[in-house]
């Protein structure tokens, strides 16, 4: 029988592994007098340096680096270089003939001065940080309950969290219209309990439910780094406290919450960034009210052809991404949950 | 007192996994309820939607785009990813550089990275089609995944084997099919089946670089926010079974390849 929970960790501990591996490879290089150019740089002559440091780059390559070159190539040609191209038309002006290449700040300067946009990018904010807190709240006492849990058991119980994940984003967005409609189980429920007389029409299409929709796709990415970091944890740390007499509540406060902070910050990060760009959910159940950024992105080509003014706000958008990024100062630990597929 | 504390905790896990399958369970018993609407309450067992589904031509063609583009994007993007891997695994310089460019199709917003190559090939005057436009998104898309999955079996990858092969006088190319083939082997069909669920349930990107062709998740978009018809959650129902039994077969190969290792 597969070692679920074994095979997750094992992933989560991949990062470590080839950091552990990379230095014996730098030594190993070391040793035979074929030292690796980044290791000393003089802070003098920084230029020179940079020169240096590209011969030896250059130099230091073998035939084996080849390989990489056509995945980084493709890479270049299909994400770095429209990342780019994005960059620079959101600087030109869109016309009913097409792009005008000549360079402004106006599509940056709408965006900030028109209320509409710039209240859609802080309420967007609100709803990804939002969506974060809450995320947290509900995903922290499952990540430790699955750590609590053993065997067989923890097995089923973490094949059974990724499993929903497993499949398309929009059908996990979609189900939520029968479950909240007028004639959906919810209502359907509170009327077969007698708790309202008539069906609820307020479920659907509002803030409220762009949140339920958005925790019920990204819980996963919070759950899992969090479950990553608590089960590394060592439990005799626990029996320690209780020994010197904190109460559970204390143990909690001074050993499991700082110790699992690794896994809360990289969650957090992800479900941000995740949220910050949605469309589909807010498209789908947030109604006029629950627009965000991503939204009306979309529109600008979907709907009003206005590209250069689109771009403007993707470029705003991914600013705030890699804002995120890197004021959270950590790479994305995306290793830990690649397994849970797509956004 | 811990007991009652771990009885809150039960009940818990079992709310929030209500939570996770209530909605799919409502979706598997409505693709099933013989109703002319998508609702409750259940007017009598059917399977008559799934008929529809399957007579439906538009349908089956998006699902058979779908199928046969995820294999394509998941073989490129494997193959792409097995020699990134290959060629990142020893120290270089800059290979902090590159490893974070790998992963910018993942950081760049969904929205985003489809505008992105809608620009450029719009800019570009290339025309949109499922075979050009749409499996270049897929394949960026998959490609940094397929990456980290298969980076770390690669780096820990044991040299000495290589190094006793070419010891005993393999050129490169025998050492690459005779051993690193085969023992890579699970992890690169593992790569590949989640590769193929990743391209599968794509949609955001390939809305925007989408041509005449359409794949499963835009045409079960475009059914959800024209008119939601009786049969959608079929649809939904089958898009589900596939991705999932793909990935735990996947996950199931994954598995077994680490407990033999």
């Amino acid at each position: 029988m597969p070692d679920a929970a074994d095979e997750i960790l094992a992933i989560g501990q991949m990062d470590r592994l080839s950091s552990e591996r990379k230095t014996v490879l730098t030594s190993r290089k070391a040793s035979t007098g074929n030292s690796l150019p980044s290791s000393i740089v003089p802070l003098a002559g920084a230029a020179k340096c940079g020169v240096d440091y590209l011969h030896d780059a250059i130099k230091s390559l073998r035939p084996h680096h080849l390989l990489a070159v056509p995945g980084l190539l493709w890479l270049l040609v299909f994400a770095i270089a429209p990342l780019g191209f994005l960059a620079v038309i959101s600087f030109w002006t869109s016309t009913i003939f097409g792009l005008s290449e000549s360079f402004t700040l106006d599509n940056y300067r709408a965006i900030f001065r028109d209320p509409v946009y710039f209240g859609v990018l802080l309420s967007t904010l609100r709803v990804a940080l939002l969506t974060t807190a809450f995320s947290l709240i509900v995903g922290y006492p499952i990540a430790w309950y699955l750590t609590r849990l053993g065997g067989m058991k923890k097995n089923v119980c973490v094949l059974l969290l990724f499993m929903p994940f497993w499949t398309s984003y929009v059908v996990r967005t979609f189900v939520w219209l029968p479950m909240l409609g007028r004639t959906g189980l919810v209502n359907e429920l509170l009327l077969w309990a007698g708790i309202t007389t008539q069906p609820l029409d307020w479920l659907l299409y509002n803030e409220g439910t762009v949140y339920v929709g958005l925790v019920y796709v990204y819980s996963l990415y919070m759950i899992l780094p969090i479950y990553l970091s608590l089960d590394r944890l060592d439990p005799r740390l626990l029996e320690a406290g209780a020994d010197l007499g904190a109460s559970p509540h204390q143990t909690f406060r001074r050993i499991v919450l700082p110790l699992s902070m690794p896994g809360v910050v990289s969650g957090s990060v992800m479900v941000f960034l995740l949220a910050c760009g949605a469309y589909v959910t807010p498209q789908l159940l947030g109604g006029p009210s629950g627009i965000m950024f991503g939204n009306i992105i979309a529109s600008q080509f979907l709907n009003n052809n206005n590209w250069a003014f689109g771009a403007a706000l993707a470029l705003v958008l991914i600013s705030v991404v890699f804002a995120g990024l890197l004021i959270s100062g950590r790479r994305l630990r995306l290793d830990q949950v690649f397994i849970g597929g797509a956004h | 007192m811990a007991r009652i504390g771990r009885f809150v905790l039960t009940c818990y896990a079992v709310a929030f996994y209500l939570f996770l399958y209530a909605p799919i369970a409502l979706l598997f018993v409505l693709s099933l309820n013989d109703a002319p609407v998508v609702g409750l309450p259940l007017r009598g067992i059917t399977l008559k939607w799934y008929g529809f589904v399957i007579g439906n031509g538009h349908l089956l063609g998006a699902l058979a785009n779908s199928l046969v583009l995820g294999i394509v994007s998941a073989a490129i993007a494997t193959l792409l990813a097995l020699f990134m891997a290959l060629g990142m695994r020893r120290q270089f310089p800059l290979k902090q550089f590159a490893m974070q460019i790998v992963l910018i199709p993942v950081v760049v917003p969904g929205v985003v990275g489809g505008i992105m190559l809608l620009i450029c090939f719009g800019y570009l005057g290339i025309s949109m089609d499922l075979w050009t436009t749409v499996l270049a998104a897929h394949v960026t898309w998959v490609l940094p995944f397929a990456f980290l999955m298969l980076y770390p079996r690669v780096s820990t990858f044991d040299r000495a084997l290589e190094d006793a092969a070419m010891d005993l006088g393999a050129t490169p190319r025998v050492v690459f099919f005779k051993v690193l083939l085969p023992i890579l082997q699970p992890a690169i069909t593992a790569t590949m089946l989640f590769s193929f669920t990743l391209s599968f349930d794509e949609f955001i990107r390939t809305l925007f670089v989408l041509g005449p062709q359409r794949t499963v998740p835009v045409q079960l978009w475009s059914l959800v926010s024209e008119q939601v018809t009786p049969y959608l959650p079929a649809v939904g129902v089958i898009i589900m079974l596939v991705s999932i039994g793909v990935s735990l077969l996947g996950f199931w190969l994954t598995s077994r390849s680490a407990t033999q290792a």
